[in-house]
């Protein structure tokens, strides 16, 4: 009996040990290709208030917005969030002339601006909390 | 639609991995089972994911090297249970040891800054370790690398072996006064030979190894006068090729890497019952519990890779080299990322010590390179083997945050 | 930075590199190197497999069990029906002192420790046999027997086989040993200044003396001169030194027929100073000089110096002497050459390997490759008839029956001439080919091998039927 379950749990063992070994590759491979940003001297960008661990990797603490920033599952969007809860595009940050506007894509979760849920086109400031799902960006204006 | 890719996986795998292989184990020594078979199981399990978790929630730095020791700590531990269920219980306890050191070595380097403006300390404490070890030392398996500690056994060249890596950050990253003495590096390479010299004398082959190779690849990356990497390498010929001639016990390690079998009974009998167990097990595995480890000396410690072999097959061997891969290149990445030139030597050495040195011992057990008495770090049994181990990944551990503008910035 | 960079990532690489030559060489390893490396004799696991399993059965090609295994009150014997009898060919097994023969060359099968594949752990747990599996041989038992008796009180070998087959009818080498007691006496046995232990058959190396001419002939056919006449004086002088003929009286005119049934010394002599070393050694590694014979046992390979060699030496290794060199099996494959017409059927000694449960698990693929032209097959056939009808074979003579061969009586260090003859019957069918050595038997070929060869060819003829 014992031999038995031994023959069979061997093969058990290597499938396992290499999918471990697959899925941390995997892994490693998605963080390369999310960019990283770095320490910001100046100019607008969100940064990250809460950390959560069940997140498929890390997220960095801020990202500098450039003209646009987009946040979805899908991995055109700027910042990726393989998660459920967020939609494809879930909404995007663009800059016009000099001011920062906030817009929610259609999501089926939407997309929570100071705690108000945010139906169209808004205008965001510096401080202004933006929340989807689980997490929660701070809009820092550095300018 | 994409999968999901759940950041949980690996460490559900691990439990996965760890819960079957404790339950076979079970099953094998059914006879023997004691409360303190299930404390190991038990033990094991949640130590591996409280601190997992613990890290997760403490560092923001890098969350891969851990996972991937942890993989190979499980794997160790198995195996180390199935040869002997008394060591077993030991290494678990050389484990949670080894997991707080690692924390402590972690808040260590986050937290203090002056670690590179040392170097004359290292340099006592490295010479002094040596001192002591001559002093004290008792031999065992024709080396004198152990000494005794109100009856704990200490290898004081594993200390030395980060402090090495300490001393070469300090000196090539750290404060720029120690550079500028004249003919530093020449001064450099002669500290470093005569460590390697005392190595020779205490007939630990392995560690000289390391501690060429460390000093070796960092003087590629780092030393401004590019002559004196070929001044190394061809010391070291000439070093090789003396120690041959001169020591007896240099030349019995080449004769039975070149050819054991002639030897099979004494000098040979380590290397060839090693290749026996690797030969053994296929691809998969004879199965854990089914194979032979015990015909394997120091099957435990040394050649705990050829009883993994045996037992769990050349694709679990395979996986083992890939882990350590994955490890040294994770190790590198943290380095190339962090701005601070102390910590990033920091961190280049320290993943450098992982992969020679299991490169070093995967390779003569499997008789590529002549053998060497080194442990397979994470694997292996052994207290000083795995606290060490810890406490450099550590040290690793906090090197892959930023130092940002609070560290010391020396390029 | 950048430089810098560089040369981290050149030393990650190395490092990469590294731990991929070691992947590389641990699967080539377990694929090439690793069955070979669990073979050795030191390597305790195949013990424990071993004691665990019911080591398989070897019988005769009738099916006459020969040796056996059998387990009693949990522990398993090993019986020797014949003990001395096999003692070279199947060889002994013992925990201390290893395997040999047969025993150690099919140990895989007797134990059935095969590769450890997905399919056969699975087959053997869900069906434990735990018996290993059983090897059927060519030899004859009767055959094995009789050679035994005929060479009792005797040094040196004999060996039957079919020559369109390869099928080994019969080997014996003596001194043998007993296998029941071997344990014990392992010292004695091992010591003995006599090596009962070696396979004298395929390992021992001999002067084939006259024997050899048979590939001398060759030669001369090749040349395209067996006609031609040589005047024999009954000694002959080359390079400065003499070789002489057994009747120093001379021969007379002789053509290269006639010369090889009476065996003249100073004809081949001169006749190999004339082919040349490069045609004499090409000839002789066609004929499996200077190679080892495949084989189910271990062989050593015989010897015809590959170096160039002085002209008489040249002269004595056309009569089989000087520094010639060859084993039983050897020369025995060279007549079994001519009695199949050319082709040499590779030996044999194991027909099938078969499961417990009867099914075959292997079975041996016949090798043969043309080493004579059909004309010098048939010329060396009709010499070697010559030589039993009327030359020095004729003491291997059987009335109703065609037998053909050669003598030989080889000079050696010792003193005492070993004998040998050569042979095999019926002349227009070959059924058999024997050989006969006897070492330092101090008599002639023709007196001491042939009748015993003799022996075993009527015996063979009369009691094996294919």
């Amino acid at each position: 009996m014992f031999d038995l379950l031994s023959i069979v749990l061997k093969y058990v063992f290597v499938f396992i040990i290499y999918l471990f070994i697959f899925t941390i590759i995997r892994m490693i491979y998605l963080d390369i290709r999310s960019v990283d940003y770095g320490n910001l001297e100046s100019g607008a960008y969100l940064k990250l208030l809460n950390r959560i661990d069940s997140l498929p990797y890390n997220l960095s603490d801020s990202y500098p917005v450039e003209g646009e920033l987009t946040l979805g599952r899908q991995k055109e969007n700027i910042i990726q969030i393989k998660d459920p809860y967020i939609s494809k595009k879930h909404f995007r940050i663009i800059k016009d002339e000099e001011e920062f506007f906030l817009e929610d894509l259609g999501s089926s979760n939407g997309t929570y601006l100071n705690g108000e849920r945010v139906l169209d086109v808004v205008r965001i400031g510096k401080g202004d909390i933006i929340k989807v799902g689980e997490l929660e960006f701070i809009f820092i204006d550095g300018a | 639609m994409k999968e999901r890719l759940n950041s949980k996986a690996p460490r559900k795998l691990l439990f996965l991995f760890e819960i079957l292989s404790l339950s076979l184990i079970f099953l094998f020594s059914w006879e023997g089972i004691q409360t303190e078979t299930y404390a190991i199981a038990v033990g094991l399990v949640l130590l591996i994911y409280f601190s997992n978790y613990m890290l997760g929630r403490i560092s923001k730095g890098d969350n891969y090297v851990f996972l991937i020791v942890c993989m190979l700590v499980s794997i160790g531990i198995i195996m180390i249970y199935r040869i002997s269920p008394d060591l077993g219980l030991k290494q678990l306890m050389w484990l949670a040891l080894g997991i707080a050191m690692f924390f402590a070595a972690y808040f260590a380097i986050r937290y203090i800054s002056f670690w590179d403006r040392l170097t004359p300390l290292y340099l006592v404490v490295s010479y002094g370790l040596f001192a002591l070890t001559l002093i004290m030392g008792t031999r065992t398996h024709g080396a004198i690398n152990w000494i005794s500690i109100g009856g704990v056994s200490v290898q004081p060249a594993e200390i030395t072996k980060i402090v090495l890596v300490f001393l070469l950050a300090a000196f090539y990253g750290g404060d720029e006064k120690y550079r500028r003495i004249k003919n530093a590096e020449i001064l450099l390479m002669l500290v470093i030979y005569s460590f390697i010299g005392l190595l020779f004398l205490q007939r630990d082959l392995g560690a000289a190894l390391i501690f060429f190779g460390i000093f070796s690849g960092l003087q590629y990356i780092y030393t401004q006068d590019r002559r004196l990497i070929w001044a190394n390498l061809g010391l070291a010929a000439i070093g090789g090729i003396a120690g041959y001639i001169l020591f007896d016990h240099v030349k019995v390690r080449v004769t039975t890497w070149l050819d054991p079998w002639p030897y099979i009974n004494d000098k040979g009998y380590q290397i060839t019952q090693s290749l026996f167990a690797i030969s053994e097990g296929g691809f998969f595995g004879t199965g854990l519990g089914r194979g032979n480890p015990a015909f394997i000396p120091l099957s435990y410690n040394d050649f705990i890779f050829s009883a993994i072999s045996e037992e769990m097959g050349i694709f679990t061997g395979i996986g083992i080299i890939m882990l350590f891969m994955l490890l040294v290149y994770r190790g590198f990445k943290i380095a190339l990322r962090q701005d601070n030139q102390f910590f990033r030597i920091l961190a280049l050495g320290i993943s450098m010590v992982f992969g020679i040195q299991s490169f070093i011992i995967i390779g003569g057990v499997l008789k590529v390179i002549p053998l060497t008495g080194l442990t397979l770090p994470f694997v292996s049994y052994g207290g000083s083997s795995v606290v060490t181990s810890f406490i450099a990944l550590g040290i690793l551990q906090g090197t892959s945050e930023k130092r940002g503008k609070a560290g010391i910035g020396n390029g | 930075m950048d430089s810098e960079r560089k040369r981290i990532i050149t030393i990650l690489v190395a490092l990469c590199m590294g731990f991929v030559l070691l992947i590389g060489y641990l699967s080539y390893f377990q694929m090439f190197k690793a069955q070979a490396v669990r073979d050795n004799a030191y390597n305790k696991r195949l013990w424990i497999n071993e004691d665990n399993i019911l080591r398989g059965s070897i019988v005769d090609r009738g099916g006459e069990v020969l040796v056996y295994s059998e387990s009693r009150d949990g522990e398993t014997q090993r019986i020797y029906r014949y003990d001395n009898l096999y003692s070279h060919v199947i060889g002994y097994s013992l925990k201390d002192y290893g395997k040999s023969g047969l025993e150690r060359r099919y140990n895989s099968y007797l134990v059935n420790a095969n590769e450890n594949t997905a399919i056969n752990e699975l087959i053997n747990l869900i069906n434990p046999s735990g018996v290993g599996n059983n090897l059927s041989l060519t030899l004859d038992h009767g055959l094995q027997k009789k050679t035994r008796e005929l060479m009792n009180g005797k040094k040196g070998s004999a060996i039957a086989i079919n020559p369109k087959t390869g099928e080994i009818l019969s080997m014996v080498s003596l001194p043998d040993f007993r296998i029941e007691t071997l344990s014990e006496n392992w010292t004695s046995v091992s010591e003995n200044p006599d090596s009962p232990l070696l396979n004298r058959g395929t390992q021992g190396l001999y002067t084939p003396g006259s024997i050899f001419k048979i590939l001398t002939a060759v030669g001369v056919i090749q040349e395209g001169v067996p006609e031609a006449i040589y005047q024999c004086t009954g000694s002959t002088v080359i390079d400065g030194y003499t070789i002489r003929d057994f009747d120093e009286s001379g021969h007379g005119p002789l053509n290269l027929e006639q010369a090889f049934a009476v065996s003249c010394n100073t004809y081949f002599a001169d006749q190999a100073v004339a082919l040349g070393h490069d045609n004499l050694l090409r000839i002789a590694e066609t004929l499996l000089f200077n190679q080892k014979i495949g084989f189910d046992t271990e062989t050593n390979a015989s010897v015809f110096p590959r170096e160039s060699i002085g002209l008489t030496d040249l002269g004595a290794s056309g009569i089989g002497q000087g520094r010639v060199l060859t084993t039983p099996l050897n020369m025995l494959m060279v007549v079994s050459a001519v009695a199949n017409d050319g082709y040499m059927s590779m030996p044999y000694l194991v027909e099938t390997v078969q499961s417990p449960g009867g099914m075959t698990i292997s079975s041996h693929r016949s090798e043969s490759r043309k080493v004579l032209e059909i004309g010098e097959s048939q010329a060396l056939k009709r010499m070697m008839r010559e030589v039993v009808e009327s030359g020095t074979g004729t003491n291997a003579g059987i009335n109703g029956v065609k037998v053909a061969g050669k003598t030989g009586t080889a000079e050696n260090a010792s003193g005492n001439n070993h004998a040998w003859f050569v042979g095999f019957a019926p002349l227009e069918d070959p059924k058999v080919a024997v050989i006969v050595l006897l070492e330092e038997e101090g008599a002639s070929g023709g007196r001491a091998a042939a009748p015993i060869a003799r022996e075993i060819i009527k015996f063979a003829l009369n009691n094996i039927t294919n």
